[in-house]
C-alpha cells in the first residue's frame, strides 16, 4: 500500500526549479534512503511531504490526503508524517519530557498526565528516561536528536522523515542516533531518510534513491546499488562520500 | 553662592504630587503602549500586506517625528480636526501610548524575527496550527528577548513625560518649574527633581534586573 505518492511534482523557489516533474511512490514499511549532491533537492523533497514547502505543480498524496486539500488537511498530513531535523530544533524553554509531551498535548489533545506518561515511554525507548527533566541546552547533540525523534513519534505518525539527522553530530555520537533509527525501522516504521551514512543505507535501507538536479536519477535496492553502482555519477558520488 | 536645602523639604509635598502624576501617566501610557506595540509588532511580522503596511507607516511616522511635536499635535491640533475636547492629562497619556507603542512595536518585531525559524517549523511539523506555534513556541521565547529593550523603553518614556510641561500637565518637571518660580532656588529644586526621576527609573531598572535574572533568556 502506498503511503506517499508524488505525481509529477514541481517545486520552484522564485525562478529556480528545485524539483522537476518528480514521480515517486513510497510504500508502507519501506525505509527509503535519499542521497545526492548538495543542492540536488533532497531536503526540499522531504519537506514537501509534510508541506513545510508548498509544491508548485503536480499533486502529492500522503496517507490518502492531498497537500492541496487545505490548511486543516495539511495539519492532518503533518500529524501522520513526523519530521526530524538536522539541527534538532527542540523547544529550548521546555524540558526533554515537555518537548516530547507537547505534541500529544497540543495536537492530539491528551491530558497532561497521559501525555507525560506517553512521553516517558518514548524517552525510555530512546534511552533517555533519566534525562527527562533536563533542558535541551543540558543535553549532548546525540541526546537532543534522540529527544527530537521521541517528540516526533509522540504524535503517532505513520511515516517518519529524517533530514540529515546525524550531520550536526560528532562522529562518536552518531551511532546512538542511528541505533534508535534502526530499531524504529525494525518495528516496521515507514521512513524516508536523507543521509550521508552509507552504512545505514546498506544495513537498514530497503530502497536507495539518488537525486541529481531536482530529479530522481537512480532508484533501487541499496545493497545492489552500493555494491555495483552502474550509474557513473552515483559511482562518483559514492566514492566521495566514503 | 549659598545653598539652602531646607527649601527642598518645604517643596517636597508638591514635588511628590508631581511625581505621582508622572508615575500615573507613565503606568497607564506604557501599559497601553505595550499593548499597541505588541499588536503592531505582530502585524509587522504576521500581518499580511495590509496590516503590515499600516503598522509600518505608524512606526515610521512616530519614530520620524519629535515627541514634542506629537504632544502638541494631540493637544492643540487634534481637537480642531475632530471636534473633541482633550484635557492635558488625557493628551499626555495618549502621547505616551502612541509614542512608546511605535518603539515597542519594533522591539516585538525584532524579537519575533530573532527566534530560530527551525523552531516554528518543528511546531508546524508536529501538526500544530500556526497560532498555537505563536502562543506556545515563538511567543514565550520572544517575550524573554523583549524584556531588556522593553525596560529600556520604559525608562525613556518615564523621562519623556517631562515634555508634558508644555501642555500644562502637573507632572514632576512642571511642579519643579512652579516651585522655582516662587522661590528661585534653581540648584536645590532641580537637584531634587533630578533625584526623584532617578529614584523612579532606578526602581524600574532594579525590578527589571530581578525579572531578567528569574527568566532565562534562551
Ligand atoms: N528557501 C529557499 N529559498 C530559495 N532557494 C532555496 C530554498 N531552499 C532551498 N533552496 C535551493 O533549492 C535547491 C535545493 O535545496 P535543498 O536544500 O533541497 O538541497 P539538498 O539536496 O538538501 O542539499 P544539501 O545536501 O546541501 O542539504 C538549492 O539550490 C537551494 O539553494
Ligand atoms: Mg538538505
Amino acid at each position: 500500500m502506498s503511503i506517499v505518492q508524488f505525481k509529477n511534482v514541481t517545486k520552484e523557489f522564485g525562478s529556480i526549479k528545485v524539483l522537476t516533474n518528480v514521480d515517486l511512490e513510497i510504500h508502507k514499511g519501506e525505509v527509503v534512503v535519499l542521497i545526492g549532491p548538495s543542492g540536488s533537492g533532497k531536503s526540499t523533497l522531504l519537506r514537501c511531504i509534510n508541506s513545510l514547502e508548498r509544491i508548485n505543480g503536480g499533486d502529492l498524496i500522503v496517507d490518502g490526503i492531498s497537500v492541496h486539500d487545505g490548511k486543516n488537511k495539511v495539519r492532518l498530513i503533518r500529524q501522520e508524517a513526523g519530521m526530524v531535523f538536522q539541527q534538532f530544533n527542540l523547544f529550548p524553554q521546555l524540558t526533554a519530557l515537555q518537548n516530547v509531551a507537547c505534541g500529544p498535548r497540543w495536537v492530539r489533545r491528551l491530558q497532561r498526565r497521559e501525555a507525560e506518561e506517553l512521553a516517558r515511554d518514548l524517552l525510555k525507548k530512546v534511552g533517555l528516561l533519566e534525562r527527562a527533566d533536563h533542558f535541551p541546552a543540558e543535553l549532548s547533540g546525540g541526546q537532543q536528536q534522540r529527544v527530537a525523534i521521541a517528540r516526533a513519534l509522540a504524535v503517532k505518525p505513520k511515516i517518519m522523515l529524517f533530514d540529515e539527522p546525524t550531520s550536526a553530530l560528532d562522529p562518536e555520537l552518531r551511532h546512538e542516533v542511528l541505533r534508535v533509527m534502526q530499531s524504529l525501522a525494525e518495528e516496521g516504521m515507514t521512513m524516508v531518510v536523507v543521509t550521508h551514512e552509507i552504512g545505514f543505507a546498506r544495513k537498514v535501507g530497503t530502497r536507495l534513491i539518488f537525486m541529481e538536479g531536482g530529479k530522481i536519477s537512480v532508484d533501487g535496492d541499496p545493497k545492489v546499488l552500493l555494491d555495483n553502482p552502474e550509474n557513473p555519477r552515483l559511482k562518483d558520488f559514492l566514492q566521495h562520500v566514503h | 553662592m549659598e545653598l539652602d536645602w531646607s527649601v527642598v523639604a518645604t517643596a517636597l509635598p508638591e514635588l511628590l504630587a508631581g511625581a505621582r502624576i508622572t508615575i500615573v501617566i507613565a503606568l497607564i501610557g506604557l501599559f497601553g503602549g505595550s499593548a499597541v506595540g505588541a499588536l503592531a509588532g505582530l502585524c509587522r511580522v504576521y500581518g499580511g500586506i495590509i496590516l503590515n503596511a499600516i503598522a509600518f507607516v505608524y512606526v515610521e511616522v512616530i519614530r520620524g517625528t519629535p515627541m514634542l511635536v506629537q504632544v502638541m499635535f494631540i493637544y492643540f491640533a487634534l481637537p480642531l480636526l475632530v471636534d473633541i475636547r482633550i484635557d492635558p492629562f488625557l493628551a499626555a497619556v495618549i502621547a505616551v501610548v502612541i509614542n512608546s507603542g511605535a518603539y515597542i512595536a519594533e522591539i516585538f518585531r525584532s524579537a519575533l524575527l530573532s527566534i530560530n525559524k527551525g523552531l516554528s517549523e518543528a511546531g508546524l511539523a508536529l501538526g500544530m496550527p500556526g497560532w498555537k506555534v505563536l502562543t506556545n513556541v515563538v511567543g514565550p521565547l520572544a517575550l524573554r528577548r523583549v524584556l531588556a529593550p522593553l525596560g529600556n523603553q520604559f525608562i525613556v518614556s518615564i523621562k519623556d513625560t517631562s515634555l508634558f510641561i508644555v501642555i500644562g500637565v502637573a507632572e514632576l518637571t512642571r511642579a519643579g518649574q512652579e516651585i522655582m518660580a516662587t522661590n528661585f532656588r534653581a540648584v536645590e529644586i532641580w537637584s531634587a527633581v533630578a533625584v526623584l526621576y532617578l529614584i523612579m527609573t532606578g526602581v524600574l531598572s532594579f525590578l527589571l534586573r530581578v525579572t531578567e535574572k528569574r527568566m532565562r533568556v534562551l
